[in-house]
């Protein structure tokens, strides 16, 4: 707050020192901020490629452009129509992110942005070349916006609204899922965020910024013409995002308003203004990966504290005993991939309160099982019910929302938020479609973040990691991160917690602290099915173990009763030679499997 | 406390005075006249632009040498627009914020036209090098061209090939850039207006080398004439791929078909008999032209061609209507070039309220890659 007050005397008194020019320059890099706020929502937030946010861009300035000129509209309505085209064509855009990510949606956002190019040099009513002139001034009370001090103020205005939305937007709820999301999809919707519609959300915020910072470009140019939205300009501003450092909207605005004025100093030299663009984009990949934003990080990293300390657990309260209920029932389970059959006939069922082990031979199928329960996979035949309802085939995050929390055999902790926001991903428990209060209600958002983050508080307290709250993942012992995991799943409130190998890798006082977990877990009324090789573990963890063997149930029962039947013996130890092709199964089954 | 006085200070200064530059920044007298120079410099269109500046600097050093403009130098200052209208629109406020009083250029209409609004308002007299029709339906008291329109290039050029030469399979090709489609516009306006349709009508872009596939289906048709929409390069890369499929046409289209570039590229067999509309047919047109080229020639080391005549003629008229206002810019200077008589290289310059000021072009074919008038033919 206290940097915020001489930031915006300054803002506001900045144009009393400019001359007219220089001030037309300022009014133009406001606008590049305001794209750069709307390109790092979408690809460093959220963490999709976009290449069509200058076709954003031109979306809302051709839109008043034409609207203002041909059909007489006024500057204003056009102006609200240009954002609402920009927001469909965003969601235009968004449809391809729905089924490809990564460099393929970069390709096809590319051809989004060429194609649109191609349209306004072709189109009569875009003006073609030559582009429209004569865009009205836009009105407002008397105060003549063809000044551009004054249409400064109207930007900065608008700039501030937008960056505070951003802002905002980053660091709530919504913000912690479209990163999530960014640092893995598939574990972001299995705890519970839905990732096509936040795909779409990202898409919409791009639309939105591109079409308001077109609206204010129409407003001051009074001009658009094709080569305004060319694919040069779109690699300024994505160098303005790199430089400035994507995963942070202030790094954007700072990077958006430096390489304006960079641009502006080498306009003498502008030939080979590109190439200097170019070679800056690389070494500050190279040198800051986190750009301008991460050079605060990046130099004051030593200066920590010593390192936390993993605080002891502690127990959850032990739950009434309630009536025995069955919360899981797979009924005859059969998944194939393309011949390969990893899981059949699988019928089992959990009553509540139960520790229930799954083991078997690697390659039996133990994780599809899990992949299945939890909805990343819909089996081929057979039918999965939650405490006495058909949940077949729901998609990850449906499960999520219903009550079924997993960790991953190798983890899948959000590598670049904190602790604290990992667990505060999984405390939100909203549908996507909650978004609307966003716009509406920002500050029942801000209630509800409140509540989460108490929430988290207590999650971290219990697991004993509220010393690293603040740290990312990636830099923690494995065993920690292994407890960060069962954290996170637990911050969900489950009734049901899948646990793949949740001691693999762990010393044996880990082991330890993790059975007493589990047991508490247990107690606490959640029902817990885990998957296991160490098999000390689960002989003196599990109440009952359902053993599989190429894909099939080969013995259910009590640890004592398993671990005696011959059938078991022999598929672990026996005959080994004429076990399914395990390699074979691994790869096409159990994909988790690969890393290891 | 001290802290809430300068706040307090600086709440109130803001209250009363909206910031900005004093617009009347008055007319200086003395000192030299600041004329700014607009072309794009770097990017596809800057050897346009390198021309039109070398020749806009030939008559600014010519006149100053000579005493300048009642005994005022005139400062001409090179700005690039890089081919970009934004730039434009930035440069043109950036010249009327540093008291310019007249600008010469630019050489792509897309770019003038971006300005033209803004310098209409700080009242800076423009002369462009510019030629599409939509520069003269802007009817801005402040925007000159130095050339007819595409319009007077293709009417002439219609009328020559229509009601004298009585071709009527007539194929069209051009690009979707700003001077390709205004040439194509232009052209296909003519037509209609006697009753000729195209027999084919192929539209390329700016950047496309290879035309086999548009020229194939122009082929077809077995058209008497090909009219080409196009710049020098191109229109001599079309020309050159039309031959090699056998394209028996004559071609036909505006002042880049009069030049060397469009010749050698070519090649001086193919163009040989290429019908050109063209107010500068060659350097050897007229005695005041073959003066000029020589000059040209000695101070740059290079053959005059068109576009440098243009920007030389621009110039000049700038020089001649700010003597008349003795370096005053502003409505009187828009005055004062609209007043100028000129019997320049390129025609008789005679402003209408639109601003253009030669109406005719003349008609040449192309001999042995140079063009010569068609009356001699």
């Amino acid at each position: 707050m206290l940097y915020l007050a001489p930031a915006a005397v300054a803002a506001w008194l900045l144009p009393y020192g400019l001359g007219g020019y220089t001030m037309h320059v300022v009014d133009v890099a406001v606008i590049f901020a305001v794209l750069a706020i709307g390109l790092g929502l979408t690809m460093g937030v959220a963490g999709q490629i976009n290449l069509a946010q200058v076709a954003f861009f031109g979306i809302g300035a051709y839109t008043v452009a034409i609207l203002t000129t041909k059909t007489g509209l006024g500057f204003w309505p056009a102006a609200v129509l240009a954002v609402v085209a920009s927001i469909v064509a965003g969601l235009l855009v968004g449809i391809p992110a729905l089924r490809m990510q990564s460099h393929y949606l970069g390709i096809v956002t590319l051809g989004l942005a060429l194609g649109f190019i191609n349209w306004v040099t072709n189109a009569e009513i875009a003006g073609r070349a030559e582009g429209i002139s004569d865009i009205p001034v836009p009105p407002l009370f008397g105060i003549d916006l063809s000044s551009g001090y004054l249409y400064y103020y109207l930007e900065l205005v608008v700039f501030v609204l937008a960056l505070a939305f951003a802002l905002f937007v980053t660091r709530s709820p919504l913000g912690r899922r479209l990163r999530a999301m960014r640092d893995d999809d598939l574990a972001a919707g299995a705890l519970g965020a839905e990732i096509p519609l936040l795909r779409m959300t990202a898409f919409v915020l791009s639309g939105l910024y591109g079409g308001i910072a077109g609206v204010l470009y129409a407003g001051l140019i009074q001009f658009v013409a094709p080569e305004t939205f060319n694919i040069g300009n779109m690699f300024l501003l994505l160098a303005m995002v790199i430089i400035g450092g994507r995963a942070s909207v202030i790094g954007c605005v700072v990077g958006a308003l430096g390489l304006a004025f960079v641009r502006e100093a080498l306009l003498d030299v502008s030939a080979f203004a590109q190439l200097g663009y170019g070679v800056i984009v690389v070494l500050v990949v190279v040198f800051f990966p986190k750009g301008l934003a991460g050079l605060p990080a990046q130099v004051f990293r030593r200066k920590r504290a010593e390192r936390p300390r993993l605080s002891p657990f502690i127990p959850y309260d032990e739950a009434p005993a309630v009536e025995a209920q069955t919360v899981l029932e797979i009924d005859q389970i059969t998944k194939r991939f393309k011949g390969l059959i990893a899981l059949q006939d699988i019928s089992l069922s959990v009553p509540a309160g139960q520790i229930r082990g799954i083991v078997g031979p690697n390659g039996s199928g133990k994780t599809t099982l899990f992949n299945v329960i939890s909805g990343f996979y819909t089996p081929t035949a057979g039918r999965v019910r939650l405490a006495g309802t058909f949940v077949t085939g729901a998609a990850p995050y449906r499960l999520s929302l219903k009550g079924v929390a997993r960790t991953f055999q190798n983890l899948r902790l959000f590598e670049d938020l904190t602790v604290r926001d990992n667990i505060l991903v999984a405390a939100d428990r909203t549908r996507t479609s909650w978004i609307w209060r966003y716009l509406a209600l920002p500050w029942t958002v801000s209630t509800y973040d409140r509540g989460l983050r108490s929430r988290a508080d207590d999650v971290l307290g219990r697991f004993g990691l509220t010393g690293f709250a603040d740290v990312v993942p990636r830099s923690l012992p494995y065993g920690i991160q292994r407890r960060i995991e069962i954290a996170r799943a637990m911050a969900m409130r489950p009734s049901l917690l899948l646990l793949d190998e949740p001691a693999a890798g762990l010393n044996g006082d880990e082991v330890r602290q993790l059975a007493e977990i589990v047991r508490s877990i247990r107690d606490s009324g959640v029902t817990v099915v885990v998957i296991e090789h160490n098999m000390g573990l689960v002989m003196s963890l599990c109440d009952h173990v359902t053993v599989l063997s190429g894909g099939r149930v080969i013995a259910d029962g009590t640890p004592d009763e398993v671990a005696v039947d011959p059938r078991v013996v022999e598929a672990y130890l026996g005959d080994s030679m004429a076990a399914p092709t395990e390699d074979d199964t691994d790869r096409e089954a159990e994909h988790e499997h690969a890393d290891r | 406390m001290k802290l809430t006085i300068v706040a307090v200070t600086l709440v109130a200064l803001t209250a009363c005075a909206p910031p900005g530059e004093d617009s009347g920044s008055g007319q200086k007298t003395e000192g030299p006249i600041k004329v700014a120079n607009i072309n794009a410099q770097s990017g596809q269109l800057s050897s346009l632009g390198k021309w039109e500046n070398k020749g806009v600097k030939l008559a600014v050093d010519e006149a100053n040498k000579a005493g300048g403009v009642n005994g005022r130098q005139v400062q001409l200052d090179l700005f690039d627009d890089q081919g970009d209208p934004t730039v434009g629109t930035n440069l043109a406020r950036k010249i009327s914020a540093d008291g310019y009083v007249a600008m010469l250029g630019t050489a792509e209409s897309a770019v003038t036209l971006a300005m033209a609004p803004i310098l209409k308002t700080a009242k800076i007299p423009n002369i462009t090098s510019g030629q599409s029709p939509k520069l003269a339906d802007l009817k801005s008291p402040f925007l000159f061209l130095n050339a007819p329109t595409s319009v007077t290039f293709d009417e002439t050029l219609a009328k020559y090939l229509v009601d004298e030469k009585a071709s009527k399979k007539i194929a069209l090709i051009s690009n979707n850039g700003a001077y390709g489609s205004g040439e194509h516009d232009a052209f296909l306006k003519s037509l209609k207006q006697r009753n000729v349709t195209p027999v084919a009508d192929e539209v390329v872009t700016p950047e496309q080398k290879d035309f086999n596939s548009n020229l194939a289906k122009i082929r077809q048709q077995n058209p008497e004439v090909l009219f080409i929409g196009a710049e020098e390069v191109q229109s001599g890369l079309i020309a050159k791929q039309a031959r090699e499929l056998g394209l028996k046409a004559v071609f036909a289209g505006g002042a880049p078909m009069g030049t060397d570039v469009y010749a050698t590229t070519a090649g001086l067999a193919n163009a040989e008999g290429s019908v050109v509309s063209s107010p500068y047919l060659s350097n050897e047109a007229s005695p005041a032209i073959k003066e000029f080229a020589a000059k040209y020639k000695a101070v740059y080391g290079e053959e005059a061609r068109l576009h440098v005549a243009k920007a030389y003629d621009g110039a000049s008229i700038m020089i001649e209507a700010l003597k008349q206002t003795g370096g005053e810019g502003g409505q009187k200077l828009a005055d004062a070039i609209r007043g100028v008589k000129r019997d320049g290289l390129l025609g008789q310059y005679n402003y209408d309220e639109s601003g253009v000021g030669i109406h005719e072009t003349k008609i040449g074919l192309v001999k042995e890659g140079k063009a010569v008038p068609a009356a001699a033919s």
